[in-house]
């Protein structure tokens, strides 16, 4: 939901500057704004950490799947301050098995950016290529995407998801495409990416429509411009800005959604291990080892927030208008 | 006037025919068997076949679809002699692991979704609404930074940690009553148990949006006082207050009623994190556990359509609302 | 993973000695001692549980253990009624809406009931024996009613057609219900069933609500799920799933025909769908001191906190249940086919770390050694093998399992193959649970640890059995768990390791009986050895042959580790009364009361 609001509030194409090009009027603006670069400083670093989890576990030397059973005491309850937390353990220990948290946590982020990386680049390029389509040719065609559009964004997206996740996931499987989380991630990045290109689509559209009106396109046209060179190199141009901005702020919306729908039972499963899925087991024992909860938790809250600053920062830096 | 609202109802009635048919199509497809899953533990095939008769399995799909659409506006009979019921109109089908008529289990969740969306609905209104108007209103002061950073954690939070948090802080407060979670309480009956009920849900879903409204609000309320009638006013020597409540806010709320209506539209479905989070079973949580427990393939079929005809029939609402609101959408 | 986690077929047993005097001639009934009834009646009594709603309250259909109980003190009414009362005398049978035990003749094939006269209905009409006779027809209605036991269709003297149904169709379709008016006759209050060989123990199956009467004008079919009639000393006035049953009174009940019923609560209610961290919390809190945990039990973290509290003392239970928990070995061809590797997969598991994670040896089981429990009596025995074998290390022998593994290599080239092969590996079955979930990670982390591979297929929970017991859908090992009918191993050999037995989770009518311990044995000679003992009127061979099938089953690992389940009881400090009802393995809920 907030995705969408927030792609609401991106605006035209911003009127040019003579001396400098968009790019480095944008950067520039960007460089300006210290708590969006911060942010983006924070995100890059989970970022490189999640695919880097081989190198940076081994160089804590702890996995994601070795159980140390002995460490846990009374009911499953990690031994010692804060959920076992030691010198070996630094974020201490899975209750009940004893796996280490710290290496669980780094890989399961390696799922969860690889999901909201995946559908976000997939859905983007989806809008962006049925938007320019639909636009440039028209017609029956542009009238069946529109159409196609309005129908899809008529079905409840988290609903449609947890009610295909396991179904659709048998059927991946009994293609032989992948096998169990292998099957759920693709399910999860496959359904999401259905329901969230068309908002995408519509706003591409309506872009190329009013770009293509423009009198710089009207120009290469009377130099004889072909339809492709007008829109690789005339309207996709105009249209990069607007992709970053929605791959930015789609970004941590896409990453809460796998951990939410590993936290309700319907996402990745053990034993793979992603945020959502340690914080819904954390919920079985927040009373006896809140650190178990709150690390994982706090994890997900800075990371969505540190993309959520930088996201905000890169549309102002590319609106002209957002400086109000 | 009429011309516009019969085809814009014409669509939506378009739309909903054709959700059904896909949505049969998607379940209907799907390496699933519902005769399988209601058999039982000592499933024979003979039990099987039983079944599938029974739940109208052993037609081709389009003639279940058929008997479906029947079904809603007719009512539909299951089984054969002694053991025969009947679903009265409007049928979305028979749930096994409920024994009970798909659009009973579906009314008897739906006060807690109603109750959870107006409640959060009323709260993040105003919430949203007065928080946009007092940053706009003040304007790059510390009141509006707090505003803006409100609005950045309450749309950064994500809402199943806000949950989780919310429903500690009251767990350990004591504000629920374990043993009646997840009972219905009447607003008539017992307002203040009902308010205790749902005060903590509420406030889980309202944060997100109220910080999303908050910006929308701040956003228009800011754009609309560089309009020229605006500028008109204050030459005149409106008073700002004035100019705020008698000229801005029509102009600058009126695009919230698109976004109100189908943010609230979208929630009559269910709630599905708050639901279940707080454990109240509303059409969020009922269908959750239909496929986490018994993919219980009639249930979420009904609950995905009946989550489906919100958003279209507020898709429809707010249509119609801005057509009254704005003539010339009418025409177009 | 857990039989009550899972809420399958979990099944009763008792654990008596003398159970093996089976035909019981003319018990007579004790009243039961009422002399401070007067001070325990009134209040209201709130079970609690974590699931949606019963499995099942039609009584043709009930076949969940505690279900059992419960349903059979406020609701239902049997013919026959195990004994109120805490210890061994809980495995007596007592006349319940019969005048005696039972009446037997024809050399074990013919049993007579006869009814008590002025019992009622809720509604007021006075019981029939044609109800019973009714009540019986249902079991026959599989294809309405699902999931109840089937010892009628297995017992009643009722042709079978040729896929091996019976030729009565049940009640609703009444096809061949000639048949069964001859099988079942009624005659004036005096019911007799014909069966199809001599079952010495029938009356025991008297005691389940399957063979309890049902009006036939009030039968639903599968809405009787939700509304069935009360003979007991309660009847329902609300039941909706998800949210609560409420029982009141029926006036229409009298005590002076019952003597097994004490009724003492005005109003007993269940309620569902309390989330697993709210349930616990009301019981280490005692926030709601009439209440009385039903089902499911603790998490493992707060089972602990719970019995180590004095604050909770005299509040809690820790029995020895009458379960055995196993992880089931689906022997066709192309899965678990080679003994070596079933055997490697054995020794390999961490069976400590594993039972930790649900309880540990305190609260959730211990490793047994035989698929029968102890408490069936007689026909236990420890095998050999298995946990007494010098090479078991209960916290997984990674070194031993991968010389069984290479043995493997030799006998099943196959098998080991695809077993050692990541992209196979085996498929294991695992209920979608916390509890589920982590048990795989554990076994994931042992197996690989031998150098074997495994896959897992999380099934939601209420689909599970359904799922591994189709043979098509089954992956290569799956859990199961059971608990014997009574004081009988026909009650777990047959149902768990015949292919008619109903809960058969090894498949093992695929058994080559090739790559065995003993080459000599395979499939049929196993089912005629099992099928003969069924009939066997003779009680000691009858056990000492249950023993020697009980040992090839451990010898094949057909059930991989068996665990005996140790089961635990919680309430609040209003209620009153609490005991262990044995033959049950529940609370003994006729005795609770609110103080």
């Amino acid at each position: 939901m907030t995705i969408i609001y927030l792609m609401t509030a991106i605006a035209e194409p911003r009127k040019e500057l003579a001396q400098r090009s968009p790019r480095q009027i944008a950067w520039m603006r960007l460089k300006r704004n210290k708590v969006s670069m911060v942010a983006a400083g924070v995100a890059l670093f989970f970022v490189l950490i999640a695919f880097l989890a081989p190198l940076v576990t081994k160089i804590f030397n702890v996995d994601n799947t070795t159980v140390y059973p002995n460490v846990l005491g009374d009911g499953g309850v990690p031994k010692g301050f804060g959920g076992g937390i030691s010198w070996h353990h630094p974020f201490g220990l899975e209750p009940g098995v004893g796996r280490d948290l710290f290496g669980l946590l780094i890989y399961g982020s390696r799922i969860s950016f690889s999901i909201a990386i995946l559908t976000s680049i997939a859905f983007v390029a989806i809008g962006l290529f049925l938007g320019i389509s639909a636009a440039f040719i028209g017609g029956l065609l542009d009238n069946t995407l529109g159409r196609l559009a309005d129908f899809l964004l008529a079905f409840p997206t988290t609903f449609m998801y947890v009610a295909l996740a396991y179904p659709l996931s048998l059927r991946v499987e009994a293609m032989g495409l992948a096998h169990h989380n292998g099957a759920r991630i693709i399910v999860m990045v496959s359904v999401l990416v259905v329901f969230s290109w068309p908002g995408f689509f519509r706003v591409v559209r309506s872009q190329v429509l009013s770009i293509r009106e423009k009198e710089f396109i009207l120009a290469a046209r009377t130099q004889g411009a072909s339809n492709m060179r007008i829109i690789f190199k005339e309207i996709l141009p105009n249209l990069w800005p607007l992709a970053i901005v929605y791959l930015s702020i789609s970004l941590p919306g896409y990453l809460a959604a796998e951990a939410v729908f590993s936290f309700l039972g319907v996402g990745v499963q053990a034993p793979g291990s992603t945020w959502g899925l340690v914080l819904n087991d954390a919920t079985n024992f927040w009373q006896r080892d809140p650190a178990y909860l709150a690390i994982p938790a706090g994890m997900v809250i800075i990371v969505v927030l540190a993309l959520n600053l930088f996201g905000d920062g890169l549309r102002d830096a590319l609106d002209s208008k957002s400086d109000r | 006037m009429f011309k516009y609202v019969s085809r814009r109802l014409a669509y939506a009635i378009f739309l909903l025919f054709l959700l059904s048919i896909v949505v049969y199509l998607i379940f209907g497809l799907l390496p699933i068997d519902p005769a399988r899953i209601s058999c039982g533990v000592h499933c024979s095939p003979a039990t099987v076949l039983g079944n599938r008769h029974r739940l109208g399995l052993d037609v081709p799909l389009y003639e279940q679809w058929w008997r479906f659409i029947c079904g809603i506006f007719a009512g539909r009979t299951y089984g054969d002699g002694a053991a025969q019921f009947t679903c009265p109109a409007p049928s979305l089908g028979y749930s096994f692991p409920h024994n009970e008529c798909v659009t009973n289990v579906i009314a008897g969740a739906f006060p807690f979704t109603l109750s959870l969306a107006i409640g959060a609905f009323i709260l993040w209104m105003t919430i949203g609404v007065s928080f946009g108007i007092i940053a706009a209103r003040f304007r790059g002061t510390f009141i509006d930074k707090a505003a803006t950073a409100f609005v950045l954690i309450g749309s950064s939070l994500p809402t199943f940690i806000v949950g989780l948090l919310v429903y500690i802080a009251a767990f350990l407060m004591h504000w629920i009553d374990p043993i009646s979670q997840g009972l219905w309480v009447s607003p008539f009956s017992d307002p203040f148990g009902f308010f205790k009920n749902f005060i903590f849900p509420w406030i889980t879903l309202a944060l997100a949006f109220a910080a999303i409204y908050t910006r929308l609000t701040r956003g228009n309320v800011i754009e609309t006082s560089s309009e020229d009638f605006i500028r008109t006013a204050r030459a005149k020597g409106v008073s700002e207050r004035r100019i705020l409540i008698k000229h801005n806010l029509r102009t600058s709320l009126a695009p919230l009623v698109t976004n109100a209506g189908l943010d609230f539209g979208g929630l009559l479905g269910g709630a599905i994190i708050t639901e279940s989070i707080f454990q109240l079973p509303g059409l969020g949580m009922i269908s959750l556990k239909a496929v986490l427990h018994d993919y219980d393939l009639p249930l979420i079929m009904g609950t995905t359509l009946v989550a489906a005809t919100f958003i279209i029939l507020f898709n429809l609402i707010v249509d119609l609302a801005y057509a009254y609101l704005d003539p010339r959408v009418r025409i177009a | 993973m857990a039989i009550r986690q899972l809420r399958s077929s979990k099944v009763r047993l008792i654990a008596s000695l003398s159970a093996v005097a089976l035909v019981a001639t003319g018990m007579v009934a004790t009243t039961a001692s009422s002399a401070s009834a007067a001070s325990h009646t009134g209040g209201t009594l709130i079970y609690v549980t974590n699931a949606d709603s019963f499995a099942h309250a039609d009584p043709t259909r009930v076949y969940t253990g505690e279900d059992i109980a419960f349903l059979n003190t406020y609701l239902f009414r049997t013919l026959l009624s195990y004994n109120p009362t805490v210890g061994q005398a809980g495995f007596q049978l007592k006349p319940d809406l019969a005048t005696d035990t039972g009446r037997v003749s024809d050399g074990g094939k013919t049993w007579a009931f006869t009814l008590k006269s002025g019992i009622k209905w809720q509604d007021g009409s006075a019981l029939t024996c044609e109800d019973e006779k009714y009540g019986v027809s249902r079991a026959f209605a599989t294809d309405v009613l699902t999931d109840g036991p089937t010892y009628a269709i297995q017992y009643l003297n009722i042709p079978k057609d040729a896929d091996g149904s019976s030729s009565y169709k049940g009640p609703y379709k009444k096809t061949g219900q000639a048949l069964f008016d001859k099988a079942v006759v009624c005659s004036g209050n005096t019911i007799t069933f014909h069966l199809n060989a001599p079952i010495g123990d029938f009356n025991y199956f008297a005691t389940y609500p399957a063979m309890s009467p049902v009006k036939a004008k009030a039968d639903t079919g599968d809405k009787y799920d939700m509304n069935p009639m009360a003979l007991g000393p309660y009847k329902i006035q609300t039941y909706k799933s998800g949210a609560e049953m409420i029982l009141v009174r029926n006036p229409n009940w009298s005590a002076a025909t019952d003597s097994v019923r004490t009724a003492y609560p005005d109003q007993v209610t269940m309620r569902f769908s309390i989330s697993e961290d709210v349930r616990d919390q009301i019981f280490l809190k005692d926030s709601t001191p009439n209440a009385v945990n039903y089902d499911q039990v603790m998490q493992p973290a707060n089972q602990a906190a719970f019995f180590n509290s004095s604050a909770s003392a005299g509040r809690g239970m820790n029995v020895t249940g009458p379960y055995t928990r196993y992880y089931a070995t689906n022997v066709t061809p192309g899965h678990m086919d080679c003994l070596d590797v079933r055997k490697a997969v054995f020794f390999a598991i961490n069976n400590k770390a594993l039972i930790d994670l649900a309880g540990g040896v305190r609260f959730y089981g211990k490793l047994g050694d035989s698929v029968i429990n102890p408490l069936a009596g007689i026909d236990y025995a420890p095998t050999h093998g298995g946990i007494h074998d010098s090479n078991f290390n209960i916290a997984g022998n990674a070194t031993y399992a991968k010389t069984v593994l290479a043995d493997a290599m030799t006998t099943c080239p196959d098998t080991y193959a695809r077993v050692t092969d990541p992209k196979k590996g085996i498929a294991w079955d695992v209920a979608n649970t916390a509890t589920g979930q982590k048990a795989a990670t554990l076994i994931k982390s042992a197996l690989n640890a031998a150098g074997i591979q495994v896959n897992f297929n999380f099934i939601p929970s209420a689909q599970y059995y359904p799922t591994v017991q189709n043979p098509a859908k089954q992956g290569d090992i799956s859990t199961a768990g059971w608990g014997a009918d009574w004081a009988n191993a026909s009650t777990v050999i047959p149902p768990l390791f015949i292919k008619e037995g109903g809960f058969n989770e090894n498949q093992n009518w695929n058994w080559t009986g090739k790559t065995t311990a003993d080459p000599g044995i395979g499939y049929d000679a196993w089912h005629s050895r099992v099928v003969a003992n069924m009939g066997q009127t003779d009680r000691a061979k009858q056990s000492a042959e249950w023993k020697a099938l009980a040992q090839i089953v451990t010898d094949e690992y057909w059930a991989i580790r068996p665990l005996f389940s140790i089961e635990q009881e919680y309430w609040g400090s209003k209620v009153g009364g609490a005991s262990f009802w044995l033959p049950q393995g529940a609370l003994l809920f006729p005795a609770l009361y609110v103080k």
